[in-house]
């Protein structure tokens, strides 16, 4: 039997590696979610010393305020439109180099190499690419016969420019991703495939497709929990504009909590519509395709 | 291999080559325009070599005095703030993360379970507390300011990359240095953490690459111009100037590319399994 002493102190030693990590965790993560819940009942604002509840005053506002429905239906028209592109360019991509390709480590560090910029910098280099009047698309884009607006001041396109600048940035990331996932599938499922007379076509849609499935899930899960949070690109690309075309539900919360009004109370209650809205959005997808995983 | 298989093959990878070039041509063009005299940056047709090239909007961006163009002391605060964070979240995530995989002790799936869970909860949404947060401790522009709070967000994924790990380390090695009369702290850091330094960089890289590049939270918590990090500086940086300098603002995002090129170009590999691991071992 151990000594009573080593054995109460041995009982603690959990505790003590878990303390640092715990209290940062407690405070900074924890604290805030259960403050933010508190103050979305309340009138607080920048700079109130003393808050009072207020009841659901600030969910009910939510109902008249039309700027915050059009960045919700921004907010989604963006993650829908995104998500094809953003699900299917990776895996194009990712498909092709695993077919072999030479060069593959340089290749792949091409097409991630976007991902390692801040969206800031993303956002300043499309916002040049894309400058009306001396930005080499417009340049190029005219020599081809294409018809040139100015893409980030046009309502029907600025949120398009805004999905193409996303998908160069984060592509890289979801076509490492891909890569691994593909890397996972055991060969012998091709080989098999061949020898019954599948081209690469048909076991493509028979045997890649299925067998991404949990990849999917992810990339679709990391995407509309990213794509709900959208703010850098928009801040620097079109600050909302024009109008309020690109306004977004983070932006519009921003805006309402350190810009305009300082109204802590009514920017927490958008917190937490977008929380559940996440919050179902991904068990929603969880419960569409976790199903028919086991081969 | 067969002659189709093998040309079908080099047709596709000059195929994926091009399309590779043509994916970095938006980062050459950030590139060519810093290094181009003011009043070429403007020409049409647009030029690709940046010739006669110049450093002079590097040299006006990390030396100027206005206000909100002092990239070169942003940048000092970036790298000030993205070490600090590094520091702090693979020490807090290893030293939480070695009990939860090889110590057996009341709450832990309670604990874990909190932690993984936590990784559901949007930044976004928890902005406006930590901010009431972070005011009340008198945090606002200060580096604890930012480097808490950046560590916070990164803690729950490097307790779980740096348990799946830990997890998979032969008790033996363990047991053999509790033999020797080793205590807990010592096999964690004479033992666990050396075997650990593949992934203990991969969390370094990926804390390093989230404080370096994130926006919104830097955005509110610092309103000293002195005390902005990079992200901040260059987005006010296009409104310092005038609508199509782009010379200055083009070398600032450059700068800002630097640190996480250098660290992508030595450890590409090792990034790439960070990405891997923590997106499918989830």
């Amino acid at each position: 039997m151990k000594p009573r002493r080593a054995l109460r102190r041995g009982a603690f030693t959990p505790y003590l590696f878990l303390a640092p990590g715990l209290v940062l965790f407690a405070l900074f993560r924890v604290y805030p979610l259960l403050e933010g819940l508190w103050l979305s009942f309340t009138n607080a604002r920048l700079g109130r010393a003393q808050q009072t509840f207020v009841g659901a005053a600030n969910y009910l506002r939510l109902l008249d305020d039309t700027r915050f429905h059009v960045s919700l239906v921004n907010t989604a028209y963006y993650t829908i439109a995104s998500t094809v592109p953003i699900l299917a360019v990776p895996l194009v991509l990712a498909v092709a180099l695993n077919r072999g390709v030479a060069l593959r480590t340089f290749l792949r560090g091409a097409f991630f190499f976007p991902f390692t910029l801040s969206v800031v910098t993303v956002g300043l280099t499309w916002l040049w690419l894309l400058d009306p009047v001396i930005g080499p698309s417009t340049y190029y884009l005219r020599a081809a016969g294409v018809p040139v607006r100015s893409w980030l001041a046009d309502p029907g396109t600025a949120m398009w420019a805004i999905i193409v600048t996303t998908v160069w940035w984060v592509t890289g990331y979801y076509l490492v991703i891909y890569l691994a996932g593909l890397q996972d599938i055991p060969r012998e499922l091709y080989e098999a495939a061949a020898i019954d007379g599948a081209g690469g076509w048909r076991s493509f849609w028979s045997i890649t497709m299925p067998l991404l499935r949990p990849v999917f899930l992810f990339v679709l899960v990391t995407h509309v929990i990213g794509s709900f949070q959208i703010f850098g690109q928009v801040f620097v690309l079109t600050n909302g504009g024009p109008g309020d075309a690109t306004r977004t539900v983070v932006q519009h919360l921003y805006e309402t909590a350190f810009q305009n009004f300082f109204h802590f109370g009514s920017a927490s209650a958008m917190a937490w519509v977008l929380f559940v809205i996440i919050l179902v959005f991904s068990l929603l997808q969880f419960r569409l395709l976790r199903g028919h995983t086991q081969y | 291999m067969s002659r189709t298989g093998r040309s079908w093959r080099a047709a596709l990878t000059a195929l994926m080559v091009a399309l590779a070039i043509v994916w970095l041509l938006p980062a050459v063009w950030v590139l060519v325009t810093s290094l181009k005299l003011t009043e070429n940056i403007v020409r049409v047709p647009p030029e690709w070599i940046p010739w006669p090239a110049t450093i002079e909007h590097y040299g006006e961006v990390l030396f100027s005095s206005s206000r909100t163009a002092r990239i070169g002391r942003a940048f000092f605060n970036s790298i000030v703030v993205s070490l600090g964070s590094v520091a702090l979240v693979v020490l807090a995530s290893a030293m939480a993360a070695y009990p939860l995989a090889r110590m057996r002790f009341r709450g832990r799936n309670l604990v874990f379970g909190l932690i993984v869970g936590s990784l559901m909860i949007p930044n976004a949404v928890i902005l406006v507390p930590q901010y009431v947060l972070v005011q009340r401790l008198g945090w606002l522009s200060t580096y604890q300011g930012l480097i808490v709070p950046e560590a916070a967000m990164t803690f729950a994924f490097g307790v779980f990359l740096l348990r799946q790990f830990f997890l998979t380390i032969p008790s033996e090695l363990e047991d053999a240095a509790r033999i020797d009369g080793a205590d807990p702290w010592q096999i964690f850091t004479r033992i666990v953490l050396p075997l650990s330094q593949p992934v203990l960089g991969a969390l370094a890289i990926f804390a390093f690459r989230s404080a370096w590049n994130d926006f919104l939270w830097p955005l509110i918590a610092v309103n000293k111009p002195d005390m902005f990090p990079l992200p901040v500086a260059l987005a006010l940086l296009r409104g310092a100037y005038a609508a199509e300098s782009y010379g200055p603002i083009m070398a600032g995002a450059v700068l800002s590319a630097l640190p996480l090129l250098i660290v992508f170009l030595v450890a590409n590999r090792r990034i790439v399994e960070g990405v891997r691991v923590s997106a499918l071992k989830g």
